[in-house]
């Protein structure tokens, strides 16, 4: 990178592009912040006023979190569940995923199309209306209630597979022959070439289906079956219900909901960047 | 790197497919499901006192709340699939008449309930019941009735205890009207029935037919509807906003005194205590008007039926703990001071512990609700509940009132024979 | 492409052979590393698939299941179906046309040298996604509320505005505009992280020689990014004209339940939800979800086709 050269051109791009983000910045952040300020008034307000911007210190308080913190909310039991499911699902299903990707996108053999096919199929597929029969199955493999029962049916999840062969397919053939003819295995590829390479998708990968685990809810919903083990989406909702009443509760816990994740995806972040820029794969 | 990777993989599906299913390591737990939270604390108060009564069978309540849809979206597949169901769950009335199809998965309670029988509103269990097998209790009688604020009342010189009939109500909104010129007498919902099902029923009608069609383009339906619509083009109703009297935006606007009047069933009570504490002091809940003299003082609204499950591990304990905690003097005491539900069991009324209850309640509203039930007790009509009805409102709350109550120069009845035809059963 | 021939290092001698001569066999290699797609795929999706096709031909009810024909597809047929199909497509279409080039553009700034603090815009982009839809749906129904005092309603106030009914207000676009707003919040982040991602790929050098022949920043967009970003469009297409789709929970949310005034936020998946769910008349479900699961799955494979995706075997 050519410092010299960068510094000149910083005027007035850079100053344009800065404020277009910013703008769109504010946007996004927006909701966050109304919610926020909600989240340290009492429900009742929300009732009255609706979700505003302005600051009204005599109104905010502290009271939803305390509430959160030593209410009967078995909140922080939900939020461990997710982090468990979230983490153990996220690791095998990026694993899994790769590993799959890797032989659809560096092979070619017979029935790849069919079993290509067949990843889409298992992505379209609406999942409400394979519920019941894959409940019953579940049922006899005696999975319900457990971690596995929420997290095998997706371990090879189509859409990581199909990002994986999109990325994959970036690299050129025969760098693998070179390593086939230093004598690596075809797994020896994979393990020891391939993977160090795959870094930044496996963080864009990993956040998706981070993400993904995190908020999934009606397979999870129907897996679990007593209260201790139920997840934070799951949870929350029930405390929107018509016919609940527990809005303090949940404004704190929407916003406690977000916080960690957002502080473990800063944390990433710089993973994440160099991952991003180190950029194995070019040529 | 890659051994250990592989190895805790196939460690890891070894594992899960060796997980045993769980086992209840207590014989008298009882998993209970609800979409209401206040429930779980009802059961668990009368579970105390069963056990006092029953050292001999002591339970506990294991339960397990969820979202409305999510609680009976799962109880479908549970007992669809026969396995995964909980022993006692809350099932919402809309929703009953689906899990009263093909061979029934829950336990009929004839046995149990027939002593008691004579002295609870039999209707309560009628709406739970099929080919005359009895498979829910109801907490509440769930009489409609009507919430008005006293105080615009009476700065717009309306006396709402002389509110008799619904000319009356439609009058006394003109001349509410003249006095807030900027706020409403009524409102009405467009994604929800408590508002109009009562003024249906009282006329004689219902959204369905006592023999299990759908009846929207009846001429009772179309009266309730056209009623409401005359208020609405006067400005007299608003449309609740966010569509009906459950949502946070209805709520804020009625407790700044937007609002005048809503007609809702009893067990509204705690939402205004709840939600709309700026109303206190204001609010008085009073009767409904009436048609004419034929009609029906009061219609019992909505209601949560529990049942036991056929997956129950122990049938017979659950059935006789769900007929005590419903159907007992100690359950209406409770149903009554800790929810504010008015309780089926007849004499409850008349309980001290209910009728001179001092609650949350009491301190809330200008009249004793109590007063109110008893002046309708004797004249509660029921609606019917059959399979049609889960498909048949929520035809209603998707098309039929945002239609009747917002499209322009609309023929209620015409619409009502259009969307009739359009109910998939 | 060539690949190595067959056989090639089998013939090395000494023991551990044959264990040696499988993990060096690229012959069998790609059925490996696809077996565990296949045993999910086998395990948990070939039965309940079949069974969801054979649920659409019944009425099923808890042990009185029967056959009942085509019937359950005359639901095709369905005024609340079609308005769901209608509601479906406008969305996909919209989301498609705002969030493909939109996070592809911001991509390429975020990635220009150019731009400072990038991870910082990044990391706010990329946040409501990691928001449960629970939340967001439930802090967009009230920015979207019908009051004067509601959140957006105040704030176009200021601009002299009257109050609108955003969510099933008379006017069918304000829904389709609050529904569109939900999913580029959500979505936003994600697709641009897909193009940053797939940026990595693309060498330096082909800019540097673009530069030396006096390209323009739109020409060396249009020659050079576009078409080397392929790969990455065709991922978020496929997964977009999916995603957009089988929307629901956003909807669900947003209108705080599944039915929203003259359903004007009812999408297809919503109404699988509504009779299978809601009114639990299985048979009924399984038939939309089969219709649902041909049209994207043709949809998605025409469009694979036409932008080369399949290889020959």
């Amino acid at each position: 990178m050519d410092k010299q050269i960068k510094k000149k051109k910083v005027s007035v791009s850079t100053v344009l592009m800065v404020l277009l983000f910013v703008v769109l910045g504010a946007l996004t952040l927006l909701p966050f912040y109304s919610l926020f300020l909600a989240s340290f008034r009492p429900g009742t307000e929300l009732m009255r006023h609706g979700l505003g911007l302005k600051i009204d210190l005599p109104s905010m308080s502290l009271n939803n979190y305390k509430l959160l913190f030593t209410g009967e909310t078995p909140y922080f039991t939900w939020f461990l569940n997710s982090v468990k499911i979230t983490v153990v699902q996220t690791v095998l299903t990026l694993f899994v995923s790769a590993f799959v990707g890797y032989g659809f996108a560096m092979y070619d053999f017979k029935g790849k199309n069919l079993i290509f096919t067949c990843v889409l199929f298992v992505m379209m597929i609406p999942v409400e209306i394979i519920m019941l029969p894959l409940y019953k199955l579940c049922i006899s493999l005696g999975l319900m209630n457990t971690m596995w029962g929420i997290i095998l049916p997706t371990i090879a999840m189509p859409m990581p597979i199909f990002f994986f062969r999109q990325y994959l397919s970036g690299i050129p053939r025969d760098f693998l022959d070179a390593a086939r003819i230093d004598g690596c295995s075809e797994y020896g590829i994979f393990f020891r070439i391939i993977l160090p390479l795959m870094k930044p998708s496996f963080a864009s990968m990993g956040i998706f289906v981070g993400m993904n685990s995190w908020n999934s809810m009606l397979w999870p919903m129907l897996v679990i079956r007593t209260n201790d083990k139920i997840t934070l989406p799951i949870g929350l909702a029930s405390l929107i219900t018509p016919y609940g009443n527990n809005y303090d509760v949940l404004l704190a816990g929407a916003v406690f909901a977000v916080v960690p994740i957002v502080i473990l995806f800063v944390l990433f972040q710089k993973y994440f960047i160099a991952g991003m820029t180190a950029g194995g794969v070019k040529g | 790197m890659k051994k250990t990777l592989a190895l805790a993989l196939v460690l890891c599906i070894v594992l899960a497919f060796a997980a045993p299913a769980f086992a209840d390591a207590e014989p008298t737990e009882i998993e209970y499901w609800t979409f209401q939270a206040l429930h779980v604390d009802f059961y668990k108060t009368m579970a105390e006192k069963w056990n006092e009564l029953n050292p001999d069978r002591p339970i506990t309540i294991k339960e397990t709340v969820l979202d409305y849809e999510d609680m009976h979206s799962k109880l479908g597949i549970a007992l669809q699939s026969g396995e995964g169901a909980p022993d006692l769950v809350d099932i919402e009335i809309n929703k009953f008449a689906n899990f009263l199809q093909g061979d029934i998965q829950l336990l009929p309670l004839n046995e149990e309930l027939a002593p008691e029988l004579d002295n609870i509103v039999k209707a309560r269990v009628e709406i739970y019941s099929k080919d005359d097998n009895y498979y829910g209790i109801c907490f509440h009688i769930g009489a409609a009735v009507i919430f008005y604020n006293a105080k615009m009342c009476e700065e717009a010189g309306i006396d709402y205890q002389n509110i008799k009939t619904w000319d009356d109500y439609y009058e006394a909104g003109k001349k509410f009207k003249e006095a807030f010129p900027d706020k409403y007498w009524a409102s009405v919902e467009t994604g929800d029935v408590w508002h109009v099902w009562p003024l249906i029923v009282q006329a004689g009608g219902d959204f369905t037919t006592a023999d299990g069609e759908p009846n929207l383009d009846s001429p009772e339906v179309a009266k309730a509807l056209e009623y409401n619509r005359k208020m609405l083009d006067e400005g007299i109703a608003c449309v609740a906003p966010g569509g009906g009297h459950h949502q946070e935006e209805f709520y804020g606007y009625m407790n700044d005194g937007n609002i005048c009047s809503i007609v809702m069933p009893m067990w509204y009570l705690d939402r205004f205590t709840n939600y709309m504490p700026d109303l206190k002091g204001q609010m008085a809940v009073w009767t409904l008007p009436v048609w004419d003299e034929n009609s029906p003082k009061s219609v019992g609204q909505g209601g949560t039926g529990t049942a036991v499950t056929n997956q129950a591990d122990d049938p017979q304990l659950t059935k006789d703990f769900l007929v005590y905690a419903k159907t007992s003097r100690d359950g209406a005491i409770v149903a009554w001071n800790d929810l504010g539900f008015d309780p089926i069991r007849v004499e409850a009324l008349d309980l001290p512990e209910v009728k001179d209850a001092e609650n949350v309640f009491t301190e809330y509203y200008v009249t004793r609700p109590i007063d109110v039930l008893m002046m309708v007790k004797d004249d509660i009509a029921g609606h019917n509940n059959n399979s049609v009805m889960p498909a048949t409102l929520d035809t209603a709350k998707a098309n039929v009132f945002t239609r009747a109550y917002t499209e322009e120069n609309v023929n209620i009845p015409e619409m009502l024979a259009e969307e009739q035809a359009n109910i998939l059963y | 492409m060539k690949k190595a021939p067959d056989g090639i290092y089998i013939e090395d001698s000494g023991s551990g052979r044959r264990l040696k001569s499988f993990a060096y066999n690229a012959r069998i290699a790609p059925y490996v590393f696809v077996a565990p797609f296949i045993i999910v795929f086998l395990i948990f999706y070939v039965y309940p698939i079949i069974s969801g096709f054979v649920m659409s031909f019944q009425n099923v009810v808890p042990g009185q299941t029967k056959f009942v024909g085509w019937k359950n597809y005359k639901i095709l047929t369905n005024r609340e179906f079609k308005k769901a199909i209608r509601n479906s497509v406008v969305y996909t279409i919209a989301t498609l046309a705002t969030l493909l080039p939109i996070p592809m553009f911001l991509a390429v700034l975020l990635n220009s040298k150019k731009m400072v603090a990038k991870g910082f815009f990044r990391s706010i982009f990329f946040l409501p996604a990691l928001v449960s839809v629970v939340v967001g749906g439930f802090t967009f129904r009230l920015i979207f509320g019908e009051l004067p005092t509601s959140l957006l309603n105040s704030v176009t106030a200021k601009f002299g505005a009257e109050p609108i009914k955003w969510l099933g207000g008379p006017k069918q676009w304000t829904t389709y505009l609050a529904l569109l707003v939900l999913a580029i919040w959500r979505w936003l982040g994600v697709n641009i992280i897909y193009y940053l991602s797939g940026l990595q790929n693309i060498p330096d050098e082909l800019y540097e020689s673009a530069d030396i022949d006096g390209a323009t920043g739109w020409q060396k967009f249009t020659r050079i990014t576009m078409p080397l970003l392929k790969p990455t469009t065709i991922y978020v297409l496929t997964i977009s004209i999916y995603g957009g789709l089988a929307m629901f929970l956003e909807s669900y949310m947003l209108f705080n339940g599944n039915n929203s005034p003259n359903n004007s936020g009812l999408t297809i998946v919503g109404f699988l939800y509504k009779v299978g769910w809601q009114q639990n008349k299985y048979g009924y479900a399984s038939a939309v979800g089969v219709c649902l699961l041909l049209v994207t799955l043709i949809i998605n494979l025409i469009q694979l086709k036409a932008t080369g995706f399949f290889e020959k075997e």
